[in-house]
């Protein structure tokens, strides 16, 4: 060490530039230092054929030019308004989905490697990913974390996108658009749900496509299906399943929908989706004067990658801390007890404890997507585009927020409060504790609950409209919430009075107490709330056709799920109204 | 010269410019819907491999009196022993078709995907089912064996009651 010493550049090199200057045919110098290598590099002809644009310069040109010539960067305008990168406006909800979008197609890309759709691999080649494969556990964890975190920021992206205004004209059929996505999000976990073959994924998927059997017309147990010839052997669930049950065939078809058909519409409607926001000036946001845009890149690109990163890191340790669940091998006799459906769907699934399988499960989900389709058609207030307008829109905002609401609402009871047998259990109460056996619930009979419904919709429609005097809610909310008090109230004492007197109501409604009375209150309430003092106030001059019987329609349809549910859970009312024959049952 | 006429003259062809496109139009439209509807068609199969729904019961003395479970695991269905006779009951809720489970202390069937119960005869209590259980084909071989067909089924009362959903019997 000690002995040697620097020696000045070896003749040796220099033989070797000589060498490439011979070959390559000009005077060739190799670098001296980092910054020469790199240019060296940079300027050969073979990085110039890779990246375009020559020499980068960092000039505005330059910036330009790499959005503009980039194939993955161009859905990008070149320059954007500054309130479009603001993250308190955008939330960063539509391009984090999409970068999940992404993570979900590398990892789901890498299971199928490993993974047979076939019952009798299926689940093995689950517990091999878990087990054997070396980090098959990192990749299916990420799969199925990533897959619930996309329903999530698409779920936000809507209800921001709602909140600005941004579904306004000229974006309503981006909106559309955007409905048509969230939706395919929703059947992707579907399908993909199934691939474990384990009994959570059977008996989900058991549910759900029942559900297509419940379809009017279409479906063998649906209403009408005899008009069609419709067996169990040629309905729309048989299309679905490639059979009469969940079996062999329905685990290839869903193979194929989640892994090619589904993502490959999904990704032609982004691209549409990406460039109707480019051509509609990529933000709603509105102009203000003397207004300077910014430039893309950095300014935007970087936010896009910062978004990018920090997804990816919470989907890691989210991967890294929880593994996703797999229950027993896919059992198509036994119901695992309770059984619930993921997150996402367990609002539907409550909902099905209310109505008809072909009310719950196929007219009132395709009413919610017709109904988010048709809002920007529906909402013609001028105002508030490209930004939050509590004050513009009160009405809106209130509406959408309480079916949100009420959606959640739903999960959270079929995700807390439901135990085995579908018993409810409150999220304190424990499982093993044995629940005595619900009553025996009635139906309303038709003579009454008919014109009980008709009374609903047309006090309804009418009431809000024909009062023409702006109520003052100072005076109109505590008397309405004193008159839900009252009712509720007078209920708990009729019931106290009367259950020994009444057989009637002894037999079918034996319990009537405190959760009773504050479950009428509320209930109550809140159907004047949204039912009448809301649209009273906001809606009642709107033109009738386009505005004021579409809104109520769909408002009082939403309470009316509410006001169901409080008839089963207080009073044990199976039906209000009910023709059998139809499978008519509300 | 008349004939010679009509064949110059293209206003006097058999199918005018117009005409033609509407047909080639037609005929485009036509190709494309027979393919949409042929591959609905082929969507659904004409061969599906599936278990069959006729079984082996067993010799009818094995049963007691009461809701048997022996072939709930494989074959979903309850074997039912009244005073007069048996009946089979498909374990398969009229809701949304889970198993649902019985349950000796409370004499109820309650599903466990959305609550609904149902009596020993599979009427429903509570719950959404909109239907009481399915009865399914059930008959006694000479050998004294039952053969119950998950195919065939009752659910209305007055019909479930009698052959061929009822095995009339007594020990």
């Amino acid at each position: 060490m000690a002995g040697s010493t620097q020696t000045p550049e070896t003749p040796k090199t220099n033989g070797l530039e000589a060498l490439l200057a011979k070959i390559t045919g000009n005077g060739f110098k190799l670098p001296s230092n980092a910054d020469e290598a790199k240019k060296l590099v940079t300027n050969s002809q073979v990085w110039r054929s890779v990246f375009r644009g020559g020499v980068w310069k960092n000039t505005p040109r330059d910036r330009a030019a790499h959005i503009i010539g980039n194939v993955w960067l161009h859905l990008h305008p070149v320059r954007v308004r500054p309130r479009a990168l603001k993250i308190t406006y955008s939330w960063g909800m539509g391009g984090i989905s999409f970068w999940l979008f992404l993570l979900l197609t590398i990892s789901g890309i890498l299971l199928m490697f490993y993974y047979r759709p076939s019952p009798d691999m299926a689940y093995r080649d689950m517990k091999d990913l878990e087990f054997a494969v070396s980090y098959g556990w990192f990749w299916r964890n990420m799969h199925r974390w990533g897959a619930h975190a996309m329903v999530i920021t698409v779920i936000l992206h809507m209800i921001r996108v709602f909140l600005t205004g941004a579904y306004k004209s000229p974006r309503e059929f981006n909106w559309v658009i955007g409905v048509v996505l969230l939706s395919l999000t929703l059947f992707l976990s579907f399908t993909g749900y199934l691939l474990p073959w384990d009994q959570l994924a059977l008996w989900a998927v058991t549910v759900g496509t029942n559900m297509a059997g419940a379809t009017p017309f279409l479906g063998n147990e649906g209403p009408f299906s005899a008009l069609l010839n419709i067996r169990i052997n040629n309905d729309v669930r048989f299309g679905l399943l490639g059979g009469t049950t969940v079996g062999e065939a329905t685990l290839i078809r869903f193979y194929v929908l989640h892994c090619v058909f589904v993502p490959v519409i999904a990704g032609a409607l982004l691209m549409l989706h990406f460039w109707r926001i480019r051509k509609d000036s990529f933000s709603a946001a509105p102009y203000s004067p003397n207004e300077e845009k910014v430039e893309v890149w950095p300014n935007l690109i970087a936010r896009e990658y910062v978004a990018a990163a920090l997804t990816t890191v919470a989907i890691l340790v989210w991967t890294l801390l929880i593994n996703a669940p797999l229950e027993e091998a896919a059992n198509p006799t036994v119901t695992p007890n309770p059984s619930k459906a993921p997150w996402y769907f367990l609002g539907l699934q409550e909902l099905l404890v209310y109505f008809d399988p072909w009310i719950a499960g196929v007219l009132l989900p395709n009413l919610i997507i017709v109904g988010l389709c048709a809002i920007p058609y529906i909402d013609r207030n001028p105002k508030g585009v490209g930004y939050y307008a509590w004050k513009e829109r009160p009405f809106a905002n209130t509406m959408f927020l309480f079916g949100v609401a009420m959606w959640f609402i739903l999960i959270y009871i079929g995700y807390a409060c439901r135990g085995p047998a579908w018993a409810w259990y409150w999220p304190w109460e424990n499982w093993n504790v044995h629940k005595a056996p619900p009553p025996a619930t009635w139906n309303i009979p038709n003579l009454v609950g008919g014109p009980m419904m008709a009374l609903y919709f047309a006090l309804g429609i009418g009431l809000p409209r024909l009062i023409k005097k702006e109520l003052d809610w100072r005076v109109a909310i505590p008397t309405t919430a004193l008159l839900s008090i009252t009712a509720g109230l007078s209920l708990k004492i009729f019931h106290t009075l009367l259950v020994n007197k009444m057989d009637f109501i002894a037999q079918n409604i034996p319990h009537f107490g405190l959760g009773g009375f504050v479950l009428v209150s509320v209930f109550l309430f809140i159907t004047i709330f949204f039912g009448f003092l809301m649209p009273q106030r906001y809606i009642r001059e709107a033109p009738f056709f386009a505005i004021y019987g579409p809104t109520m329609t769909l408002a009082l349809l939403t309470i009316g799920v509410i006001l169901k549910m409080g008839a089963r859970l207080g009073f044990n009312i199976k039906y209000v109204f009910s023709i059998p024959q139809v499978n008519f049952n509300i | 010269m008349a004939e010679t006429a009509s064949v110059t003259n293209p206003t006097s062809e058999a199918i005018s410019r117009r005409g033609f496109l509407k047909l080639a139009w037609g005929a485009l439209a036509a190709f494309l819907g027979g393919t949409a509807a042929s591959t609905l068609r082929f969507l659904f199969p004409n061969v599906v491999y599936e278990p069959s729904q006729k079984f082996n019961a067993g010799p009818v003395a094995e049963y007691p009196m009461g809701i048997s479970l022996k072939w709930m695991r494989e074959q979903r269905v309850w074997i039912v022993r009244k005073e007069n006779g048996l009946f089979a009951m498909w374990g398969r809720c009229t809701h949304l078709g889970c198993t649902p489970n019985w349950f000796e202390g409370e004499k109820r069937f309650r599903c466990p995907c959305h609550g609904s119960n149902f009596n020993p005869e599979g009427d429903v209590i509570a719950g959404p089912a909109p239907k009481p259980l399915w009865h399914c084909k059930i008959e006694m071989a000479a050998n004294g064996d039952l053969i119950v067909d998950k195919a065939i089924l009752e659910n209305r009362p007055g019909f479930r009651e009698n052959a061929p959903y009822f095995v009339e019997y007594k020990a």
